[in-house]
């Protein structure tokens, strides 16, 4: 009987093997305890970057959400004047659409009807629906080309299907692709690339623009960038895409497969020593030679220099933010912190960092937020200096961090540089007050 | 068109109903979802989830759960998170996933009880409805499972049902509803917990606050004869300081229907020349005026204004979206279930 919270150490998990991973980490083997530290992940529509958020990605776009009310509810949080909330339009089903289906033929009406209601025809009509239609086997691509029959604007699914999480398709990979879907085939551009993974831009200072023009790129599009439903199409002229999300693997093959655009893989990455690596086989790949040395000076020093100011510290380390938890705690005690604990979801993905954090801090505590045991974690259960991640600020109250899920995307060198900048910031700032 | 808003986003729905009714009880809360309900709950309609825990989980459903209906794998979950919880009951709320697969609850109840050996109510809300039909199913189940017992009454004791923060907009509300009575007041679900329930029958009279606590208060009554009444006792200052010059005028309501009315009354004591009320929610005949109305697409909104020639509404911000051409004043009285705003926030 469970009378405290459910960790293992890295070492004992290590020792488990990826293919025994305990049923205490593994989501959909309990109750999912949805706390406020955990809200991203069990529901991302609740906090962050939903499939309803992301499918509004496409410039100029607006979306009909077909769906229970329950689905829709939290988009009122973006409805304030000025937000994403006059980009949304519903059609709610009843008692009877959701067993029968019949909602379905009311769909190419109210398509119609939104572009009706707008000054100017939207670029396109993204209709989300939910696990409602995946459990009726609606065929939405069918539906989709009579709505653009009947109103005459390009119509395209999202599908928000959570019932499909832990599937080969999950919603989140599914609106990835969702969102390129418009592009139509152009002549290709040598010095165009695309930068693929992300919905919102990579943080201005991110390298990767800098080598990319050294490399004589000199167009480097962002979905999240492009101004208009024009530039969203240029995108199309791409040599190939570099995907910074394994989320856009699947986007990416749609690209390649359709439009004959390849596409490479990067991680992110808070090892400096594999970023620098990851870019030479980056630029082995495509041709080039970067020349990075002082982008990478300037995130060691930042580490140096933060390490120089507070010392070997211990940083509890959480999911909720931009990166993995395990590659970002590694990264740490290679660089000599300390982390007590790891507040993760661990999978075959990175299993690999498990392995090496165990070789290091064979202590260090894992846990899943979405175990139900958590709701007998107590405050600063286990003491730290600092936090990474908003679920790691959620269990420790009144310590300093950083939540590090901001909008702009961190990445590479500069990544690194920042979270250490933002970190020494909120500790200087803690000391003073002390 | 049928279920169509191009202004409006959609209102909080049954199950978040059913979750704030029974948040503060301490019974171990599992809503049958993938997860994205139950985001929606604890993420936006709950306000008291950032301060205050409670067990509240998803199921986690997946494709084939669904598919296969593997009901003896969510009865698993339950007793397993139940060895972590403890918690004195347990509740399974429904959602559009078993709606769809035709979950039999009744099955689920019987199995999880047999196995956890604690009540477990079962609560088949689909997610197509709204929240007062959910939290009014939450409240009825809840007393008639809980208050068996007869107990001697308890002179000046009151209770008050249907308080939850999507009718009265408030964390505070239980305190504000307390304090606005002149007697010992339990506030089901925010203040008073399941052992108030347990003594239900001790008290003098029960207060519906809202129509989500009159199917509660008509129970109470049949089982131990408790004389209850509809009234809305608190209304928040603010509201009642924008409202003070309204004399002469005819004012639309939209809102609840108990707190509309309450409203109401005042604005006529203090000379309104006509007021009525409008509503999307449940509504209870003995409240309903001539003038009044009860709403159902977002475009009755617009004709319930134009229609009673209103001079002035009063209701949550978020319908002036729909009345774009109303040239009248408006009074902002937040509704969180609309909104998803609260007083305290303002």
């Amino acid at each position: 009987m469970a009378d405290r919270y459910y960790f293992i150490s890295a070492g004992e998990l290590a020792a488990k093997g990826a293919d025994n991973i305990p049923d205490e980490l593994i989501g959909n083997k309990h109750l999912i305890y949805s706390s406020p530290a955990t809200l991203a992940f069990n529901s991302p529509g609740a906090q962050g970057f939903g499939v309803k958020r992301a499918g509004l990605a496409v410039p100029d776009s607006v979306m009909l959400l077909v769906a229970p009310r329950c689905c829709g509810r939290n988009t009122s949080a973006l409805a304030a004047p000025g937000n994403l909330g006059e980009r949304f339009f519903y059609l709610l089903l009843d008692d009877t659409d959701i067993v029968t289906g019949r909602h379905l033929v009311r769909i190419p009406e109210a398509v119609a009807e939104v572009c009706k209601s707008l000054p100017a025809p939207p670029s396109a009509v993204m209709i989300c629906i939910t696990c409602v239609d995946a459990l009726l086997g609606t065929d939405m691509e069918r539906v989709c080309r009579k709505c653009t029959e009947k109103a005459g604007v390009p119509v395209e699914p999202c599908y928000m299907y959570a019932l499909t999480r832990e599937g080969r398709l999950p919603p989140m990979v599914q609106v990835r692709k969702s969102v390129y879907s418009l592009l139509k085939p152009l002549p290709k551009r040598s010095d165009a690339v695309n930068v693929l993974g992300f919905f919102t831009a990579l943080s201005e200072e991110c390298e990767l623009r800098f080598l990319l023009k050294q490399a004589g790129v000199n167009k480097i599009r962002e979905l999240a960038l492009c101004a208009d439903f024009n530039e969203y199409l240029e995108m199309a002229e791409a040599n190939f895409n570099i995907v910074l999300n394994q989320e856009a693997r699947y986007a990416a093959a749609d690209l390649e497969k359709r439009l004959g655009i390849p596409s490479v893989e990067l991680t992110r990455l808070y090892q400096l020593d594999k970023v620098q690596r990851q870019y030479l086989l980056f630029a082995a790949a495509i041709g080039v030679q970067f020349d990075d040395k002082v982008y990478y000076n300037e995130a060691a020093a930042a580490v140096e220099n933060f390490m120089k100011s507070h010392g070997n510290i211990s940083i509890s380390v959480g999911e909720w933010l931009n990166g993995d938890p395990f590659e970002l705690t590694l990264a740490l005690l290679r660089y000599g912190f300390k982390v007590p604990e790891i507040f993760g979801t661990v999978g075959e993905g990175n299993f690999v960092w498990v392995k090496k954090i165990a070789q290091l801090s064979p202590e260090t505590r894992i846990s899943s937020n979405l175990s139900p045991t958590m709701m007998l974690y107590k405050d600063n259960e286990i003491p730290c200096d600092a936090f990474i991640g908003k679920d790691a600020g959620y269990y420790h109250p009144g310590v300093p961090g950083v939540n590090w899920n901001g909008e702009s995307q961190p990445f590479g060198y500069a990544g690194i540089k920042a979270l250490f900048t933002e970190l020494d910031t909120v500790l200087t700032a803690g000391k003073e007050k002390k | 068109m049928k279920g169509f808003l191009k202004r409006l986003s959609p209102f909080a729905p049954d199950n978040s109903g059913v979750v704030s009714a029974l948040f503060e009880f301490g019974g171990l809360i599992a809503v049958c979802d993938a997860g994205g309900c139950t985001g929606n709950v604890c993420g936006f309609d709950e306000p008291r989830w950032f301060t205050m825990r409670s067990a509240v989980f998803s199921t986690g459903m997946r494709d084939m759960d669904a598919i296969l209906g593997r009901d003896h794998l969510l009865v698993d979950k339950i007793v397993s998170a139940q060895e972590t919880v403890k918690a004195p009951f347990a509740v399974l709320v429904g959602t559009p996933v078993p709606a769809v697969i035709a979950t039999d609850f009744k099955a689920l109840r019987r199995m999880a009880e047999k196995r956890t050996q604690v009540p477990v109510l079962t609560i088949e809300s689909t997610g197509v409805n709204y929240y007062d039909k959910g939290a009014s199913k939450a409240f009825e189940m809840l007393f008639d499972t809980f208050a068996v017992e007869n107990l001697p009454v308890e002179k000046d004791s009151v209770g008050i049902l249907g308080a939850t923060p999507l009718d009265f907009s408030s964390c505070q509300a239980g305190k504000f509803l307390a304090d606005s009575i002149d007697k010992k007041a339990y506030v089901y679900g925010m203040g008073a917990g399941l052992e108030a329930v347990k003594h239900a029958s001790a008290n003098e009279r029960n207060i519906a606050v809202s129509p989500s606590g009159v199917a509660a208060a008509r129970l109470l009554e049949k089982r131990f004869g408790t004389p209850w009444k509809m009234a809305s006792p608190w209304l928040p200052e603010e509201l009642l300081k924008n409202c003070s010059s309204l004399a002469g005028k005819k004012v639309l309501i939209i809102h609840q229907q108990f707190a509309a009315a309450a409203l109401r009354e005042k604005l006529l004591a203090a000379g309104a020349d006509d007021v009525a009320c409008a509503t999307f929610f449940m509504t209870e005949k003995s409240l309903t005026a001539p003038h009044d109305r009860t709403l159902k697409e977002e475009e009755d909104l617009a004709k319930a204004v134009e229609e009673f020639k209103a001079d002035v509404v009063i209701g949550d911000r978020m319908f002036k979206k729909v009345l774009p051409d109303f040239q009248g004043g408006f009074i902002d009285f937040p509704h969180f279930a609309v909104s998803g705003r609260l007083w305290e926030n303002l």
